[in-house]
């Protein structure tokens, strides 16, 4: 079991390394394996999600992003436009059936889920994009737990949290969850806090 | 000051005896009557005439045998050791069949030369109805009723603090142990007593003060308590009011955490959408989006509005039946 080293509630990037904004997530903290939760300004969620994928793919990861708002193809093109190395990462898209219908998995790129609510089939997805990358450096990141709440309940989105959080520790692996600042209430935030190892609020981060 | 003659005398007794508010009469150690004052007459319903010389009014006060004998038995006994009784409690009957409660005092005196006894009677029925009465509201009160004497020791535990608490009055009264039983975490106990006695040192009562109490089955039970002094021989009790609010505070939060889950399953995700929509817009502008894409991701938007949308129906619906005082036009609005 890690050695939990919480910050809560505030906790800024600019922490890490003096003056200077380098990173979102520690590294050293990374490569512990530790799990955040990230809460982001609702209008730079995006942004957020994009700099965590090339800082974290940058240090060597490969990403698995679980997206419940934007479709695959959307994000491997903002992706790209970013510089990311598109191999090292793939993707559990929520979004896309839901629309098209027939989107047919990807091995180790793309799978589909028909819809967020689905937390049966997430899990499983989840338990087999993460076995097809056994062996390599993980990290997950949940895109986001604030959609989630659009279609399901908060106790039920707090089990699956936990749910996930529980595999990526049995398997060695970091996590990313990231959140709307602000909109989850305190005994939720409480809850997804003793799931996580560190609680990053960038509220004062400037966004 | 002049000195009264005999006959001046007796007629100021005599007029004390007829014009007193309580009943007075004078017997002698069979029970026979040989005076029976005015008082006496109104209380009983029996006249001088039926009374005087016999003994007879006892069967009619007290027609119950088994009372009558019970009683004189106790008389008996009292007067094996003294020649007199004090605060000797009676119920009666009077001649219209009214019970009435009367609290006897007797004295031996000198009668006309002969050694008598007087015989006080103070009717106390409606005072013992005000007792009973004041206890009934006590005993019925759904709310924990104590009086403490200084230091604690708990001097009146009513039934709704019985049922409360689930200690007895037996368990409780004449003690202070009971505040570790409902206290046992001595930490609490000594920050609860801290606060009592801080607010009590400024203002000599609290208003409420919310505590956790253990119950004897080991519930945990929240308290509202209210207190006032009042005063006792030779200083203050504190009567104590504890109200139950525990299913009023879960009911609370209950609807907090319903509120809470509702703003964050309402107001959030309508942010979400508006986002979303500003991000899918500004890439069209950019020209990153293909037909396909853009169709699917203003669906996905559509979608999230839809359930947001099944979401309020859902805090309506919720609203109205948890609200029974709500207006069937407005319940019916409400259920969409």
């Amino acid at each position: 079991m890690q050695k939990r080293t919480k910050i809560f509630p505030k906790h800024t990037a600019a922490s890490y390394q003096g003056d200077v904004v380098t990173a979102i997530v520690n590294p050293e903290e990374l490569a512990q394996k530790q799990i955040f939760l990230i809460l982001v300004p609702p209008a730079n969620m995006r942004q957020r999600n994009i700099e965590l994928i090339k800082e974290i793919s940058t240090l060597g990861y490969h990403m698995v992003v679980i997206t419940t708002n934007f479709p695959y193809s959307v994000l491997i093109k903002l992706y790209s436009d970013s510089g990311i190395d598109l191999n090292k990462v793939s993707f559990i898209d929520t979004v896309t059936r839901n629309s098209i219908g027939n989107a047919e998995n990807i091995p180790r790129v793309v799978r589909y889920v028909n819809n967020p609510a689905n937390l049966t089939d997430l899990g499983i997805a989840v338990t087999e994009v993460l076995k097809e990358n056994a062996g390599e450096k993980v990290c997950i990141l949940f895109d986001s737990i604030s959609t989630m709440l659009i279609y399901l309940s908060s106790s039920n989105i707090s089990k699956f949290i936990h749910f996930v959080t529980n595999k990526l520790r049995l398997m060695d692996i970091s996590g990313v969850f990231l959140a709307a600042e602000k909109g989850l209430d305190p005994m939720f935030v409480s809850q997804l806090t003793t799931f996580v190892d560190r609680v990053i609020d960038q509220d004062n981060s400037g966004g | 000051m002049t000195e009264t003659s005999g006959d001046e005398s007796e007629c100021i007794e005599a007029g004390i005896l007829e014009n007193a508010l309580v009943l007075i009469a004078v017997l002698d150690k069979k029970g026979r009557i040989f005076e029976w004052n005015h008082a006496a007459e109104n209380i009983t319903g029996y006249a001088k005439a039926d009374v005087i010389g016999n003994t007879n009014i006892w069967k009619y006060i007290y027609p119950d045998k088994d009372y009558r004998q019970g009683l004189t038995a106790k008389i008996a006994e009292i007067l094996a050791t003294k020649n007199h009784f004090e605060n000797l409690e009676t119920t009666i009957k009077t001649r219209s069949g009214a019970s009435r409660i009367i609290l006897w005092n007797t004295k031996e005196i000198q009668w006309y030369g002969e050694s008598k006894a007087i015989a006080v009677g103070i009717d106390i029925t409606r005072e013992k109805e005000m007792d009973a009465f004041g206890r009934s509201i006590i005993d019925n009160a759904n709310v924990l009723m104590a009086v403490m004497a200084p230091k604690g020791k708990v001097l009146l535990w009513n039934k709704g603090a019985e049922l409360i608490t689930g200690y007895s009055r037996d368990d409780v009264v004449g003690n202070s142990t009971i505040w570790k039983h409902l206290y046992p975490d001595a930490e609490y106990r000594s920050t609860i007593t801290r606060q009592i006695t801080g607010i009590i040192s400024e203002q000599r009562y609290f208003e409420n003060l919310v505590t956790m109490i253990v119950t004897k089955t080991g519930e945990r039970r929240i308290i509202s308590w209210n207190t006032r002094q009042i005063e006792a021989s030779g200083g203050y009790n504190e009567i104590a009011v504890g109200r139950d609010i525990t299913e009023q505070r879960h009911a609370e939060e209950a609807l907090l955490a319903y509120i809470s889950e509702m703003a964050m399953r309402l107001k959030n995700p309508v942010e979400i959408i508006r986002d979303n929509l500003q991000e899918i817009a500004a890439l069209v502008k950019e020209g990153k989006l293909t037909k396909e894409e853009m169709v699917t991701m203003l669906e996905g938007q559509v979608r999230n509005a839809k359930q947001v949308a099944a979401n309020v129906l859902e805090f309506q619906k919720a609203i109205a039946e948890k609200n029974k005082d709500i207006p069937e036009a407005y319940r019916s609005f409400l259920s969409g």
